[in-house]
């Protein structure tokens, strides 16, 4: 009842509920998603080993791992589609996504819709099944169409749609009940720059009025733009679980150099770890823990060594991923 | 239960919207009316004229083998007339006779009739004479009469073989010569020489078989004759047949005599068998696609997350088999419909004195009609339809979530059509022997209780029969829907080749995922 008055003819989305932040939220409340030492074997091989992670309420929290890290079936286990060997997992504080499902919403790595059916229904029907009433879903369906842009496809036959215009309303299908926690499985994945950004939108809209958006990528850009916390998986077993700010603190601090000079002379100084080429005059020095890279560059103009650029940005989290994922990636992508 | 209606509910409007319904809904009526009249029509009108030759080298059969063949064409001529005064019975020149007799025109009023008309008693208007089926023509140009039959032979091959044509008549542009008959010399009953039939079709063998027939007649009242006895005598003794009246015990005393109501309820249980495995057939196949659409459309996994395996499963089945309903009553209704309508018709058509009430095509309609109302016919089909359809139904949708195109759903298919086309074998015997030992034995058999005890619905199978196979199959039913549940739920995720049978067993103890 509480859903049908939410999506009732006269509501709007502004007008749901206010904005929440993330931190007040966690403070709060229970979390809104938690696993513990959830485990997944299918005969002898293990798809998941003893991971547990917990996401607040209110934030966006990435699911990153290379492929075949266990992350869509981490995501079934979570949604109840697929039963954990061992563990336990509470999705907003039940046992089961499936007694929670209209508080769930959930799109899947490989996405499809009905050929024949059209945009709106195919949203509605998935808005009823999660627990809104057919007149209410008819009504989501065509504002959420609206509001993406997507109005005047709303009578077309999905089979009739772009790849991208099929992959969005598969998207407005997952939030159209204003679920609490949205699932999204490679949410990325197909679109082109464009609608990308227009997912980013409706992911930090969702975080805006204080819904929980969990979803698995390995573009790193996308969750280095959104993510409020992330957790990265390897082979089953969890790497790394926290903000992107210590996801960078992972890996030393570098300063990346370019120069026709020779500086090796860089690696005698006590904040440099260690220096090795980058390729033709670039290189690429790693800094101890603690170490400042204006130390580096006021090396560089006493020795002198003539600078052709300097750059001390943060690693990126693409360097965070490759470096606690890379090696066992390589062999698995190989095997 | 909500989140089953949804699903059914979705499924009804998807397959109610597709052209295939309403072609299954409209067409399958159409289909059976036609293949009623077609072949008669066909019949009448379509069958193309064949041409033969016929050389009698002593001369002795051919005059009577001609007159023979034109009595028969004399007697379907005037059987198509008296068929069309039925169909027409107001036209004229008809309506004096009708009057007199409403039933219809009798080979009195036709004998008067030609007797008036003389040889052009066919020239009634709206009247189409049926083509001939035979028509005798003589020796293709270039051969002539001989006695040397080698040498006829080698000289009509090439026309029996189409390489030369008959000059062309107004009956037929380009005429192929169909078959020669030679019958040869001193042709008799004990004699070596055999009547010879060229043919190049071996497979229509009306024509040899009438002149088998007639010859052999002919040969044998010639060895009465020369025995003594009068062929009259003989004609009259062959004609009469052992008087026979067909009488059932289960019926109330001085009704016993089996009429034509008796005949269509020990045959229409066939009928409704035949609709049901239509009906079953079309509506599982429904069910297939439906699964291989949502499976290889990755369509499944958002579901999953919003219902359960079960409910995904029994919304589906209960979806389509809301459309294969409303597909079985639209035609089951158009049938009384058709019949009531009849029942109608041939009201008035009595009361107006243009049929007489004793005919049988007064009492057919009502026949029909109160075998609907007073047998188990209906209430069985829908009980049986009901069953028949959770079993195979569940079984389809099984195989659906393990393949993930149709073309690995056919592979599987193969031997589920097999099981499926055994009760079609057997359709034309149950009828003949419905509460014999194999109607019995194939009746306990959970897959085939729905036709076969459908097949013996009217003949009072007994009640350890009828509630023995029907709680069997209730319970067969439910462990069908509890294994194909457990595979369904593991299936339906998984991608790649079709499992292995082990595996389905692993998956049906719970060990899938």
């Amino acid at each position: 009842m509480k859903l049908l008055a939410r999506f009732g003819p006269s509501a709007s989305s502004a007008d749901i509920d206010p904005p929440r932040s993330a931190d007040t939220l966690a403070t709060m409340a229970p979390p809104a998603l938690e696993l513990n030492q959830v485990s997944k074997y299918y005969g002898d091989f293990c798809a998941v080993q003893d991971l547990s992670l917990s996401v607040p309420h209110g934030c966006i929290y990435g699911f990153l791992g290379p492929n075949g890290a266990g992350k869509t079936t981490t995501l079934r286990m979570i949604l109840d589609i697929l039963r954990p060997t061992s563990g336990s997992i509470q999705v907003l504080g039940s046992p089961s996504a499936l007694q929670v499902r209209h508080r769930v919403g959930y799109l899947p790595e490989e996405k499809g819709l009905y050929k024949k059916m059209k945009a709106w229904a195919v949203i509605a029907y998935f808005a009823t099944l999660k627990g809104l009433s057919k007149t209410a879903a008819r009504h989501r369906a065509h504002e959420l169409l609206e509001r993406y842009g997507l109005k005047d496809f709303a009578n077309a036959r999905t089979e009739a749609l772009s790849k991208g215009m099929g992959q969005k309303v598969q998207v407005l299908a997952s939030i159209a009940h204003d679920p609490e926690l949205v699932i999204l499985d490679e949410p990325f994945s197909g679109l082109d720059p464009v609608n990308q950004e227009v997912l980013e939108e409706i992911v930090r809209d969702l975080r805006a009025r204080g819904r929980t958006v969990l979803f698995s990528t390995h573009v790193m850009q996308h969750a280095e733009r959104l993510c409020d916390r992330l957790i990265i998986i390897a082979q089953g077993r969890r790497l790394f679980d926290g903000s992107v700010g210590e996801a960078r603190r992972t890996i030393p601090h570098r300063v990346r150099i370019e120069t026709s000079d020779d500086p090796s002379r860089l690696a005698a100084l006590p904040s440099v770890a260690s220096l090795h080429s980058d390729g033709a005059d670039r290189w690429q020095i790693q800094l101890r823990e603690g170490s400042d890279p204006h130390e580096i560059l006021r090396a560089c103009f006493e020795l002198p060594i003539r600078l052709r650029s300097f750059d001390a940005a943060e690693p990126s989290l693409h360097e965070v991923f490759v470096q606690l994922v890379g090696p066992g990636a390589r062999e698995a992508a190989f095997r | 239960m909500r989140y089953v209606w949804l699903v059914a509910w979705r499924e009804f409007c998807e397959n109610a919207r597709t052209k295939g319904f309403w072609m299954g809904i409209f067409l399958f009526p159409i289909i059976i009316v036609l293949s009623g009249t077609l072949p008669v029509l066909l019949a009448r009108q379509g069958v193309s004229t064949r041409h033969y030759v016929l050389m009698d080298l002593d001369g002795g059969f051919a005059p009577s083998i001609r007159a023979e063949m034109n009595r028969q064409r004399t007697a379907e001529l005037d059987q198509e007339l008296i068929a069309f005064a039925r169909t027409a019975p107001y036209s004229e020149p008809f309506s004096y006779h009708i009057r007199k007799n409403p039933s219809g025109l009798s080979e009195l009023d036709l004998a008067a009739w030609k007797l008036a008309r003389g040889d052009q008693y066919l020239d009634v208007p709206g009247f189409v004479p049926p083509k001939a089926r035979w028509l005798e023509v003589s020796l293709p140009p270039g051969i002539t009469a001989t006695n040397d039959v080698p040498l006829l032979e080698t000289q009509l091959k090439p026309w029996l073989r189409g390489e030369l044509i008959l000059p062309p008549s107004t009956a037929t542009p380009e005429p192929k010569l169909f078959a020669a008959v030679i019958i040869p010399r001193s042709y008799s009953l004990t004699g070596t020489n055999a009547l010879r039939y060229w043919g190049e079709n071996q497979a229509d063998t009306e024509l040899r078989d009438t002149l088998q027939r007639f010859l052999s007649e002919s040969l044998r009242r010639r060895e009465y004759q020369a025995l003594g006895v009068d062929p009259a005598v003989i004609a009259r003794v062959e004609s009469q047949r052992a008087p026979l009246v067909d009488l059932n015990p289960r019926k109330a005393t001085g009704t016993e005599k089996v009429d034509i109501a008796d005949r269509l309820r020990q045959w229409a249980p066939s009928f409704f068998v035949y609709l049901l495995w239509i009906s079953i057939f079309v509506v599982s196949q429904m069910l297939l696609n439906s699964v291989i659409e949502e499976k290889s459309n990755r369509i499944i996994e958002v579901l999953l997350s919003s219902v359960t395996p079960g409910e995904l499963m029994l919304g589906k089945l209960a979806g389509v088999a809301l459309t294969g309903g409303v597909m079985l009553g639209t035609w089951i209704s158009t049938l009384i419909a058709l019949v009531a309508i009849q029942v109608g018709l041939v009201a008035s058509r009595i009361s107006s004195g243009a049929l007489s009430a004793s005919s049988p095509m007064a009492t057919l309609p009502s026949d029909v009609l109160s075998l609907f109302q007073s047998t188990g016919l209906l209430p069985g089909f829908l009980a049986y339809f009901i069953l028949g359809y959770i079993l195979y139904a569940t079984l389809f949708l099984t195989i659906g979530s393990l393949c993930n195109t149709l073309k690995d759903a056919q592979n599987l298919m193969g031997p589920m059509m097999l099981v499926l086309m055994v009760p079609l074998f057997l359709l034309p015997f149950i009828p003949r022997d419905p509460n014999g030992p194999i109607a019995t034995f194939l009746s306990w058999i959970p897959l085939y209780t729905p036709f076969v005890m459908m097949n013996r619905i009217t003949a009072s199978p007994p009640l350890f029969d009828v509630i023995g196979t029907g709680l069997l199959l209730v319970v067969f039913d439910l462990a069908v829907l509890w294994a194909c549940g457990r595979i369904f739920r593991t299936a339906i995720l998984r991608t790649g080749q079709p499992p292995r049978i082990i595996e389905l067993f692993r998956w049906m103890q719970g060990r899938g995922n």
